[in-house]
């Protein structure tokens, strides 16, 4: 008597949830996203092709030392970056994905020749002295900026 | 009556307690890894042991895990055939064991002064006079371990933030197996006014050697170092820290160091015992070689450091930014 009892509450309960379940509404969604997903960030990209000038100096005592990025001349002198790129002998191109806008870049070049070899190539203060390449750029949104530092003498 | 009288006697003669372990074999157990960063080479010389107690709760005694007796050490290098030196190892406890469950008073090793030579046959040969037993085992030197990337440059500063990974490269090394990059953190740490210079060692993945590749690379995840700070580093009141710098360590290993770690990974498949390689004749252990270069004393970038000091994951770890600031103005 009792089972009966507990049977006929449990299917009512479950008649209940159903109906309950039935009634519920989905969330509208809204065609072409939205729902929680991340908004894509408006960037375009400042691609860097660091070429290392030739010289009398062999190609492996003349190095890539250093690429960065910053929003303006002041932080660019001050060091305070916004990127700074991994730098490699075997590395040409160097792409960076920024806010649209106006930057400054910094480009180094070391030199680790023996001798007065680096002092000869205008390297300042002989072996470990660098020259840099430093230039401004627009980034601007979904486009590719190309740009090739210069360096001189 | 007389068989129930009969089958009482039987059963009232049976032991209960059953000796599970077998007198112990006393098997030798050897290690030596050959090392080419390194001038002198050390052999690690014990022996299994059996308790009858609980052996979780009773470390054995220092001497049952070191054979008495005379223990003669020697090696040769082989080349084209033909042995070019011997060399003859001399016992040492010159070198401290960590602390622990087994008993750590007394380390003794075996070293003599050897600098490993490229692709050559190494033999190690072990005398035991306690149990008039030789054993033996052999393994080749690994060619030239080459670094193409890092290259000892301070001026190459190494950037490593959310965005922004590490390619570290290196040449294929004859004779190896396994490869492994190591990153270590170096920085000063100062609480209630001492400072102390602190490490943080982050070993990579295993890499194995590729076919038809020019060099080998592994990429270093700028957002997974930064992760590893994280998970890794207490944050407290008052504390600070200063990075210092960061060094590489490259590692290639030989097959059988290989075969080893493959044998003590975790399994993967329906085999969950794996037998543990081993290579030594007439015992267990290992004797392998490995190639080693450090790059030491490289810079991180402006960038990294300020990202460790203000960055999601670092904020609260006490890192001062590239200007040896906490000028929370300046945050990213």
């Amino acid at each position: 008597m009792k089972l009966t009892v507990m049977k006929k509450i449990s299917v009512i309960w479950i008649l209940a949830g159903l109906a309950f379940l039935v009634s519920c509404t989905d969330t509208p969604v809204t065609p072409g996203g939205g729902g929680g997903t991340p908004l894509a960030k408006i960037v375009g990209t400042l691609e860097i092709e660091f070429r290392v000038p030739g010289s009398f100096l062999g190609p492996s005592r003349v190095l890539r030392a250093d690429i960065s990025i910053a929003k303006d001349a002041e932080s660019l002198y001050k060091g305070h970056f916004l990127e700074t790129a991994n730098v490699y002998n075997s590395k040409l191109m160097y792409q960076f994905d920024l806010a649209p806008g106006v930057y400054y870049y910094q480009a180094g070049i070391i030199c680790v020749a023996e001798g007065d070899s680096c002092s000869a190539a205008s390297f300042p203060g002989g072996k470990f002295g660098m020259k840099w390449a430093i230039g401004t750029v627009e980034v601007k949104q979904d486009a590719t900026v190309h740009v090739i530092p210069q360096f001189t003498n | 009556m007389f068989l129930v009288t009969l089958a009482i006697g039987f059963l009232a003669s049976c032991e209960t307690v059953i000796d599970i372990n077998s007198t112990n074999q006393d098997v030798p157990i050897v290690y030596c890894v050959l090392n080419s960063a390194d001038s002198i080479q050390y052999v690690r010389i014990q022996k299994t042991y059996l308790t009858d107690q609980a052996a979780l709760n009773n470390p054995p005694d220092q001497d049952s895990m070191l054979f008495s007796g005379q223990i003669v050490v020697t090696m040769e290098r082989w080349s084209a055939g033909k042995v070019i030196e011997t060399y003859n190892f001399t016992a040492t406890n010159e070198i401290p064991k960590d602390s622990g469950f087994f008993p750590y008073q007394k380390n003794i090793l075996y070293k003599a002064k050897i600098k490993v030579v490229a692709n050559q046959i190494y033999r190690l040969y072990i005398y035991l006079g306690s149990k008039e037993k030789v054993l033996y085992a052999e393994t080749s030197s690994l060619g030239r371990l080459n670094v193409i990337d890092p290259i000892p440059l301070q001026q190459r500063k190494i950037s490593l933030y959310d965005g922004n990974n590490y390619t570290c490269r290196w040449d294929q090394v004859v004779n190896a197996g396994v490869y492994q990059v190591a990153v270590r953190l170096k920085y000063k740490e100062t609480i209630d006014g001492v400072t102390k210079i602190k490490y943080l060692d982050w070993p990579q993945q295993f890499a194995s050697p590729g076919s038809d590749v020019d060099y080998l690379s592994i990429d270093i995840s700028g957002v997974r170092f930064m992760h590893i700070l994280q998970d890794n580093l207490k944050s407290g009141n008052g504390l600070v820290r200063e990075v210092i710098g960061v060094d590489f360590q490259i590692v290639s290993g030989s097959l059988e160091m290989k075969y080893y770690i493959e044998s003590t990974s975790p399994s993967e498949g329906a085999l969950m015992e794996k037998p543990v390689y081993g290579n030594i004749n007439n015992g267990i252990g290992l004797f392998c070689s490995i190639a080693r270069i450090d790059v030491k004393d490289l810079l991180l970038s402006s960038v990294t450091i300020d990202s460790m000091a203000y960055g999601q994951f670092t904020k609260n770890l006490g890192f001062l930014d590239h200007t040896l600031d906490r000028d929370s103005t300046n945050n990213l």
